[in-house]
């Protein structure tokens, strides 16, 4: 039993697993409220790896930064995940409010058309080339032994503890305050929230806010971690982020996390055990997806969805 | 409506018999139309024409604006030079973009229609050559690319007398890399990964199974182009692995690779790439860093000058000024008379000979019975201090 | 007032006021029949030149209508040269084909199929696995395109079945799928290392792997090759044609019927006893099999077969004509093939594309603000404020006004006075893009006069960003911006598309 590779694939995948969480958070919330699938959530992902990595050039670029690495790092965050959010709650505002009441299939092409939008304004502004976060340099990556065949890195160990955090803090926020309790009524039955006085548009645009912002926090983690960003990297990440909402069970928060780690794990382990690994990769993760279909199509912890006439 | 479909059926099958009948050629035409445009003589005049199939946007822009600048860079010397002008035409071929080879497929179409054009630059992509393949042997123009490397192209006849490229194809390559893995470096175990892309895993296959024949154990995966996340694939690879061989076609994601091996404690495994990978973007990676690259005369003045007029090394275009300056030579002497043909043009291409020392890769350049140049060597890189030094 | 039984025209001596027309976005539609609502809405609500050209298209028999829309293409290649007829006549009947495809799967049937393309590709290799110089067979084309359309129907067929149980969004990510799998598999099946080996034959090259599939032969239709641009014009032409007719009298027959109580509620149809499961299979044959006979055509067009060519890139490209064309509507593809493959060929040169630019933007200042004195202002007031800023910024900043517009002829010559042309232009390019966008945005928000005066320093900001960093990405990146938006504001303007029919949603 090779270890070293088991743990190496478990670390791996664990981390990929939290990018792919926080993106499927920003799914799951949207479509628990509007039923609406947000095709453009991967590319707000995008942004916000590009915005963590403007942030980080603007203070002196990844070698030369002027205050501490970690504390760039959080500045990264926090700048990006507010642009972000107000990047959601613009989309929202413009491409999807208007069309609350039209034929189901509008604000999905209105989706795809802001993802095509997003995707190709920056490749025009930022090109197609690379940006290189550099993490090396910038905090100084360190891998930590444990025995002969554990390793983990403190990036890797950042990426797991940022995702869970910002979880546990989502759950609360939905929990304990009252925004979060109109959000839950929105999604539940949205005329009934309407009718007790719940301002819908604002619980909305607060429910994109915070979808998009986790979205950022994802792009900025994946930066970190993997060192590269590039203008096209949304659509799988977005892809991925969805399939992990649906395993995980639409609709439901803790099924959007479990649902990401366990996508991300299949990723890992698929790369890492079955033949031609790499390559079908992303097909081994779909067709977990179809399985998932075929036997819960609810998905693990989504109730049964009651279709009226 | 059942009625209604099969009247439309059998209406369907007559009127596509009289399409057929009407629009198509009977076999030999194809020659004659090939043979209506490229003896079709044209005035040559003061300014020349060569057209220019490169992926000018799009995915691959990285690859194709060296090309392009490459290219302008001998039109604009030789104009400075010369009464007689050349001019370039431009079609964007979008290689790696959402349609595919149609791009390129259009762009060969309009040079062929377009009279004044004798010969074409370009293009880029293996497959682009092969997709229009059709569209510029009907037009009767030859053709010339400085990076399309897959060996099956030159040696399966379809394009024999219309194509040829004066760059090496991966036989040698990998015959290069293959040699000095085994031969300098006395390596056993290897791991090749491939990025999908047709011009990667052509040559990964070569390696693969040139190492195998002599004797080395070697692992295999591929990548997308799209992936940056490399951590499941690297804990796959074999703890005692010795060279990692990744004949990319992106310097960005070569380096990625390399700083994630470090992260995850492999910085002793060497790293080969191939000429997609010739970039200080990877040599900076660190000392166990190699790379294959065609050959270039870096004393060569005109790659000085080009260094300073052009940030940035570009060194990958250099084999399309080759290219330019082959298609350029061979309309100088088929419009000797005034007026040239398109098959006059091939004719004198397939009669190229351009000493080494006029030519920007230190060697002869003269092409054989099947497009490829007859020397066709690849040098061998070491990363020495970021920078690559030719060792072999 | 009511829109049921609105106001006869001259009751009272008076022209009645149009109705508010019924598809407006914020009207609740309960209990209104859609015919009712369509023929109310078509009759009130266009005044002008364009009711008038739409009642008489209306009003003409089914036949003419074809004969106007396919018309100008057949006379198209006497007109032009072979290069411009691959790239704007081909390609776009081709495209439409695939798009008439998908619109029976989407816009009759109202099944979300995100892996359509797989099917036009599963078309092309197939037929070059029967008929290439890389496979050694060559089955004439009268045997080979039958077999494609079959198998291809079959995929569908299979492809389907994954659709009984799965709602909209479900079945897009599935038939997504489908289409990555379809993609890995035709770029690893070339028999060699990487690839699977299959019981009882071993390692197969069935198609070639990342290096494509070459050397298909031409149709050969009983000995005739088709070799020439115009014969693969003029047979996928006659093939476009027959296939609308055909999606004609489908539309109006029962199985048309049924398809459309499908899409407008799949649970309501379902109750009626309408055979749901059987009509969405069978939607998705009839879209696999269009899609594997365009996929032919395509093959032997480019005489190979390369694993890019049907991947995400196309499906949007196909969507896109579907939507802007309409769904549901048949001549509407055509025309959204026209806009969608015409429009970037235009664009190639910057020239042309500067010239689009600058006409669309007047046009739709002209159609958007009524009366006709308002455009006028707003455009007097844009040249103004554009001389006025040239004037201060070449007072005060000589960098901001240094550069040239490149190849622009006459218009480039008058603009180069006009518009601010840093020297450097990156990071500024970037930041006016951006204000540009949020400009647009607000745009939406104001009204009456005070969007008039807002709409000068945003029009002079985006002549600003096309000059400036637009025009450098004409046929890539800025081509697909402007598609972005084009749908989102499509999808707000009119949800069903340009030609399609609005359909009205029982609460």
């Amino acid at each position: 039993m090779n270890w070293s590779l088991f743990f190496g694939e478990l670390v791996s995948g664990l981390t990929l697993g939290s990018i792919y969480a926080l993106i499927a958070l920003g799914y799951t919330m949207v479509y628990g409220i509007l039923k609406l699938l947000n095709f453009a959530h991967g590319d707000v992902y995008m942004v916000g790896a590009f915005v963590g990595f403007f942030v980080l050039k603007w203070l002196g670029g990844p070698l030369a930064p002027a205050v501490t690495g970690w504390l760039a790092v959080a500045i990264m965050f926090t700048v990006a995940m507010l642009a972000c959010g107000a990047l959601g709650v613009g989309i929202e505002r413009f491409a999807y409010r208007p069309l609350r009441n039209a034929p189901r299939i509008a604000p999905l092409i209105s989706a795809l058309g802001v993802s095509i939008f997003l995707q190709n304004s920056a490749l025009l502004l930022w090109g197609p080339q690379f940006r290189d976060y550099d993490t090396f340099d910038l905090v100084g990556v360190k891998s930590y032994h444990i025995g002969t065949n554990f390793f983990i890195s403190n990036v890797q160990i950042l990426t797991i503890s940022v995702s869970i955090g910002l979880t546990i803090l989502l759950a609360l926020v939905i929990s304990r305050t009252r925004t979060g309790k109109a959000m839950r009524a929105t999604s539940f039955d949205r005329d009934a929230a309407e009718m007790m006085g719940i301002s819908i548009d604002r619980v909305i645009s607060f429910t994109f806010f915070l979808g998009s912002a986790l979205a950022a926090a994802g792009g900025i983690m994946f930066g970190l971690v993997f060192g590269q960003i590039f203008s096209l990297m949304g659509f799988t990440a977005g892809l991925k982020g969805f399939t992990a909402a649906v395993v995980g069970g639409i609709g439901s928060i803790p099924g959007a996390v479990l649902g990401g780690f366990l996508i991300g794990l299949t990723e890992a382990f698929a790369t890492g055990y079955l033949p031609g690994g790499s390559v079908y990769a992303n097909l081994y993760v779909f067709a977990l997806l179809i399985v998932m279909f075929l036997i819960r199509p609810t998905g693990l912890l989504g109730s049964p969805v009651i279709q009226k006439v | 409506m059942k009625k209604v479909v099969v009247a439309a059926t059998l209406a369907a099958a007559l009127a596509v018999l009289a399409t057929a009948a009407w629009g198509s050629t009977k076999g030999s035409t194809k020659v004659a139309s090939q043979a209506n445009a490229s003896s079709a003589l044209v005035k040559c005049g003061k300014t020349r024409s060569i057209g220019l199939l490169a992926p000018i946007t799009g995915p691959a822009a990285s690859l194709g604006q060296p090309q392009v600048h490459w290219a302008k860079f001998f039109v604009s010397n030789y104009n400075k030079t010369h009464r007689k002008k050349f001019k370039l035409v431009p079609e964007d071929t979008q290689l790696g973009a959402a349609n595919g080879t149609a791009e390129a497929v259009k762009g060969a179409q309009a040079l062929g229609s377009s009279a004044s054009v004798l010969g074409v630059v370009g293009p880029a992509g293996s497959n682009e050559v092969k997709a229009t393949t059709g569209a510029l042997k009907g037009a009767g123009l030859g053709w010339v690319s400085g990076s399309a490397t897959n060996t099956q192209i030159t040696l399966d006849g379809t394009r024999t007398g219309f194509f040829f490229r004066t760059v090496p194809p991966d036989s040698s390559q990998s015959k290069s890399v293959t040699g000095y893995i085994t031969g300098t470096l006395k390596l056993k175990r290897v791991y090749i990964i491939d990025d999908q892309e047709a011009y990667s895993t052509g040559l990964a296959d070569e390696v693969q199974a040139q190492l195998q024949a002599k004797g080395v154990t070697v692992g295999r995966d591929g990548v997308s182009q799209q992936q940056s996340d490399f951590t499941s694939l690297i804990n796959k690879i074999p703890r005692n692995t010795q060279l990692v061989y990744l004949p990319w076609q992106l310097p960005p994601k070569g380096k990625a690779f390399g700083q994630q091996m470090k992260s995850q404690g492999r910085a002793g495994v060497k790293l080969m790439g191939s000429d997609g990978l010739f970039d200080p973007l990877f040599s900076s990676l660190g000392n166990n860093v190699y790379d294959s690259f065609f050959p270039l005369n870096p004393a060569d003045k005109r790659v000085a000058a080009f260094k300073a007029s052009h940030k940035g090394t570009e060194l990958f275009g250099a084999p399309s000024y080759v290219a330019a300056q082959v298609v350029a030579g061979a309309i100088d002497r088929a419009c000797k008379n005034g007026t040239a043909t398109r098959a006059e043009v091939r004719a004198q291409i397939k009669k190229t000979s351009i000493a080494a020392s006029a030519s920007l890769l230190g060697l002869k350049v003269a092409f054989d019975k099947h497009g490829d140049m007859v020397k066709k060597p690849f040098g061998i890189y070491h990363s020495v201090k970021g920078v690559f030094v030719r060792v072999a | 007032m009511s829109s049921l039984g609105g106001g006869q025209p001259g009751e009272g001596g008076l022209p009645a006021a149009a109705p508010e027309p019924v598809d407006a976005p914020d009207r609740v539609k309960v209990g209104v029949d859609e015919w009712v609502a369509e023929a109310e809405g078509r009759r009130a609500a266009r005044s002008g030149l364009t009711g008038a050209l739409v009642r008489v298209w209306e009003r003409l028999p089914a036949p003419a209508r074809l004969a106007i829309l396919i018309g100008p293409f057949a006379i198209f290649p006497f007109i032009t040269n072979e290069g411009n007829l691959y790239r704007y006549g081909l390609i776009t009947i081709i495209y439409a084909l695939l798009a008439l495809g998908l619109n029976v799967v989407v816009g009759f049937a109202g099944l979300l199929d995100l892996g359509y393309v797989a099917f036009f590709g599963v078309g092309a290799y197939l037929y070059g696995i029967m008929a290439s110089g890389h496979s050694g067979h060559h089955l004439q084309a009268e045997i080979a395109i039958p077999i494609v359309v079959i198998s291809t129907a079959l995929f569908g067929l299979l492809l389907g079945l994954t659709s009984w149980r799965l709602l909209g969004d479900y079945l897009a990510i599935v038939t997504l799928f489908f289409l990555q799998a379809f993609v890995i598999f035709v770029n690893n099946a070339n028999g060699g290392l990487n690839d699977f080996s299959y019981p009882f034959v071993g390692k197969v090259d069935l198609t070639g792997g990342s290096n494509g599939l070459d050397q298909i032969d031409p149709l050969n239709f009983f000995g005739y090759h088709i070799t020439t641009t115009k014969g693969y014009y003029f047979f996928t032409l006659i093939s476009i044609t027959l296939l609308m007719t055909m999606l004609y009298f489908v539309n109006g027959s029962r199985t048309g019927r049924a398809w459309r109580a499908l899409r407008e509620d799949p649970l309501a149809a379902e109750v009626m006893s309408v055979p749901v499961n059987r009509l969405k299979l069978l939607a998705f044959m009839f879209g696999a099999a269009t899609a594997g006979f365009s996929g032919t055509i395509y093959g032997a067009v480019q005489s190979g077969a390369f694993p890019g060519d049907y991947d995400v890139g196309l499906l949007i490209t196909i969507y896109a004509i579907v939507i802007l064309g309409g769904l549901g509507s048949i001549g509407g593809v055509v025309i959204g093939a026209l806009v969608v493959n015409g429009a970037p060929e235009l664009l190639r040169s910057s020239s042309n594309a500067r010239f689009l630019f600058y006409g669309v933007l007047l046009l739709a200042l002209f159609i958007a603000m009524r009366p006709w004195y308002k455009p006028v202002v707003v455009l007097l007031g844009t040249i103004a404020f554009g001389f006025a800023v040239h004037g201060i910024a070449s007072a005060v900043w000589s960098r901001g006004t240094a550069g040239h517009i490149e190849g622009g002829g006459q218009l480039g010559r008058a603009l180069e006075h006009w518009v601010l042309l840093p020297r450097n232009t990156s990071s500024i390019a970037g930041w006016a893009y951006f204000a540009l966008i949020v400009a647009a945005l607000v745009l939406t928000l104001l009204r009456g006069w005070w969007r008039a005066l807002a709409l000068i320093p945003t029009l002079y900001l985006a002549s600003f960003v096309w000059e400036n960093k637009l025009v450098e990405q004409v046929s890539g990146a800025t081509r697909l911006i402007l598609l972005g938006g084009l749908l989102v504001v499509i999808m707000n303007v009119r949800p069903s598309g340009i030609f399609g029919t609005s359909r009205v949603e029982i609460a």
